[in-house]
């Protein structure tokens, strides 16, 4: 992990699956970061307060208590960063995962090189801080300027409307992050318009064609289906 | 429940006009005479005549209105004949007598009048009591039925206790009338509707032993309420019906979800452990000699494989399941072509692929989860068939009412006369070719396609390749949101 200095991150892993466990941590420990790990949303409570852990791992199927209620525990002291994991394939778990204060979701089965993507981004996004943002923001051809409200593309000037602009800003201060549609609706258009999802995803196919170089296979405005969105960098 | 009660009489039957009253009146007259015989000259007449009106309230009350005026006239016909002198004539000799007669024809009449009334009054809400027993009995037995045999049999024993009538009920919606053919050749002489508050559930038909009795306005209310607890019955029946089918039907659902979700759970999570720990096994050192590596590459590939196959099947269990409930949203079609390209980026390493999508397509209303998965077998189908380095183009148009989702590849094509069998579960194109795969992933499409009212098809790629079309119906999509900038 080149990119975050300072001590190696601790990462706290709760789940129940021993092997899961097991080599979850070899993997973290082997992308620098200081790993450990609970078998029960008890243990994993204890240790979540004790390590103060940069990042928590939570599997969705605790055996003694759901993993949802761990996560609107943790939420309710702590803004750590939380990736779920989950084995079932539903959607809704994911959702309400993500409404209660998760950060990511993967579904098993993951590779390993996909989860230490899923952990650095997160790392990063916990490490800068939304707020000490100076400067444009630059990935892949775009620039986005968040205090002058500037956007370009490969050096030219992106027109966005305002509700494009207003989304494109929650995505860029959320990136990495998977941010629900109802999530994105009620800050975008308000907690009233939270079931209008096809705005939603007007306004994304908008904001796609003006700065992806090839919409239908978007290398930055990435679909999460029947849950949200997430922007990579 | 048998009871030995007559059947109801009605207003327009009694009493009838016959002889038996007339000659009943004049006896109760002929009975007062008799009394007031000895008492001639101990009792002044004025005040026998005073006896007779209780002749007449006796007639009223006994037997009608008719018999009544008649023993009136009777009576002072009677006092006239009998007691005022001169005797045995019906002539006066005192003119004062007169008057008496007149107020005993009036008091006799009056009294008649009043008390036929009081009597007819009498009868009416003995025969409206009568009716509304008789409701409330049906009410009861109706509100212990619980089959609709039970209530077609409540409705002809009820009427035909009650009145001596006939009923029968036509259910609306059921095909056949449980009684066959109707009771009666000719027609009914009254047909209900059975109202019932969510809607109307069908007929009654009505037959009368008396056609009088269809004039009568209190038998008419009675097979309106009649129709209405009927209607009532049935529709409670009918829910009663619906819940418990709806009851077996979630109770299977909720089990085959549990069961499916305890499925997924037990065989994800070992194949998880069991990639993830090949997969770090590479990465730890210290490192693995070249054999070593090449088989713990071939470990996690294998287990990557296994849960591939493991996600397949429970995804066509899911679809087979025969409740599949979607959750339908308007979207763009780009979304999913976008969402099932990055699934299968690591797949698709070895191809070119190129999206040509119509710009501007309409929404459609799909769940996106399903469709994404649809689009993810059909890309990773060409994938699997077509030769490393070959081109995979994935378009999307709209083509008559439909958005049409194609993917070429340039692989071996299709297997000549057998396009359709590919769709069906466990067919493989050609399965000594060297790909792996249990033949699921087109008749996961196709289970998809169809559950959106959609449809699937294979046909040949001009030069070389095949060409996989998925279309989906077009619907009304709703306006988008307009934005003041």
């Amino acid at each position: 992990m080149k990119e975050v200095s300072g001590p190696a991150p601790i990462v706290l892993v709760i789940e129940d699956e021993p092997n899961i466990r097991g080599f979850l941590v070899a993997a973290l420990a082997s992308a620098n970061c200081q790993a450990f790990d609970a078998g029960t949303a008890a243990r994993g409570r204890i240790e979540a307060a004790s390590r103060k852990p940069d990042l928590l791992i939570v599997d969705l199927g605790l055996p003694d208590g759901d993993g949802l209620s761990l996560i609107r525990e943790i939420r309710s002291w702590s803004t750590v960063p939380i990736l779920v994991l989950s084995a079932r394939s539903s959607e809704t778990d994911k959702v309400a995962a993500l409404d209660l204060g998760a950060d990511d979701y993967l579904t098993k089965p993951f590779g390993t090189a996909e989860l230490l993507a899923r952990v650095r981004a997160l790392l990063r996004r916990a490490a800068k801080g939304p707020t000490e943002e100076a400067g444009p923001l630059v990935f892949g051809r775009l620039s986005v300027d968040l205090e002058r409200r500037i956007v370009t593309r490969g050096g030219e000037l992106v027109h966005l409307t305002p509700i494009e602009y207003k989304l494109l800003a929650q995505l860029v201060t959320n990136a990495g992050r998977v941010l629900t549609h109802r999530d994105l609706l009620a800050r975008v258009w308000g907690p009233n318009h939270v079931e209008h999802t096809h705005y939603l995803r007007i306004y994304m196919a908008g904001l796609r064609r003006k700065l992806e170089d090839d919409p239908a296979f978007p290398a930055h405005i990435i679909t999460e289906s029947g849950v949200g969105y997430r922007l990579i960098l | 429940m048998k009871t030995a009660r007559p059947p109801i009489q009605d207003a327009g039957q009694a009493p009838r006009w016959h002889l038996g009253s007339y000659l009943h009146a004049s006896a109760s007259v002929a009975a007062v005479a008799l009394v007031c015989v000895p008492l001639v000259g101990r009792i002044d007449l004025a005040n026998l005549a005073m006896l007779f009106p209780l002749a007449v309230l006796y007639s009223a009350l006994r037997l009608g209105r008719g018999p009544a005026v008649f023993s009136a006239f009777l009576s002072v016909a009677t006092l006239d004949f009998f007691f005022v002198p001169p005797h045995l004539t019906l002539v006066v000799s005192d003119v004062q007598y007169l008057l008496t007669f007149l107020v005993l024809l009036v008091v006799a009449l009056i009294t008649a009048q009043l008390a036929a009334g009081l009597r007819e009054q009498r009868d009416a809400a003995e025969r409206r009591e009568a009716l509304s027993r008789a409701l409330n009995e049906v009410a009861s037995e109706l509100s212990a039925a619980l089959t609709f045999e039970q209530i077609h049999d409540i409705v002809e024993r009820s009427l035909q206790r009650t009145f001596g009538a006939r009923g029968r009920i036509a259910q609306e919606g059921a095909r056949d009338n449980p009684r066959g053919p109707y009771a009666d050749e000719r027609a009914a002489d009254r047909v209900l509707p059975l109202h019932a508050p969510m809607r109307t559930r069908g007929t009654l038909s009505v037959w009368l032993n008396d056609p009088a009795r269809g004039r009568d306005p209190e038998f008419a209310r009675f097979l309106e309420t009649f129709a209405t607890l009927v209607a009532i019955s049935l529709e409670r029946v009918h829910y009663i019906a619906v819940a418990n089918q709806t009851e077996i039907e979630i109770t299977s659902e909720r089990m085959r979800n549990a069961m499916l979700n305890a499925l997924s759970h037990d065989l994800r999570t070992p194949l998880t452990a069991l990639a993830g720990m090949a997969e770090t096994l590479k990465m730890t050192p210290p490192a693995l000699s070249e054999k070593q590596m090449s088989l713990v590459h071939g470990l996690h590939e294998q287990a990557v494989m296994m849960s591939d196959q493991v996600a397949k099947m429970l995804d066509m269990a899911r679809l087979q399941s025969g409740k599949l409930r979607l959750r339908c949203e308007w979207q763009p079609i780009e979304e999913a072509v976008g969402a099932a390209l990055r699934a299968l980026s690591p797949r698709l390493t070895g191809h070119r692929v190129r999206t040509a999508l119509e710009p501007d397509l309409p929404l459609v209303e799909v769940d996106a989860v399903l469709i994404e998965s649809a689009l993810r077998n059909l890309i990773e189908n060409a994938a699997k068939y077509a030769p490393a380095g070959t081109t995979i183009t994935v378009t999307a148009a709209v083509h008559e009412a439909c958005l049409e989702f194609s993917v070429e590849d340039e692989g071996p094509g299709l297997p000549a006369g057998r396009e359709h069998e590919l769709f069906e579960m466990f067919v493989r194109g050609d399965a000594s070719a060297g790909s792996p795969g249990a033949g699921l992933g087109l008749a996961i499409v196709k289970a998809i396609a169809e559950a959106h009212g959609g449809q699937v098809r294979a046909s040949p790629r001009v030069p070389a390749g095949a060409r996989f079309t998925l279309s989906l119906p077009l619907g009304h999509p709703p306006q988008p949101p307009g934005e003041s900038s």
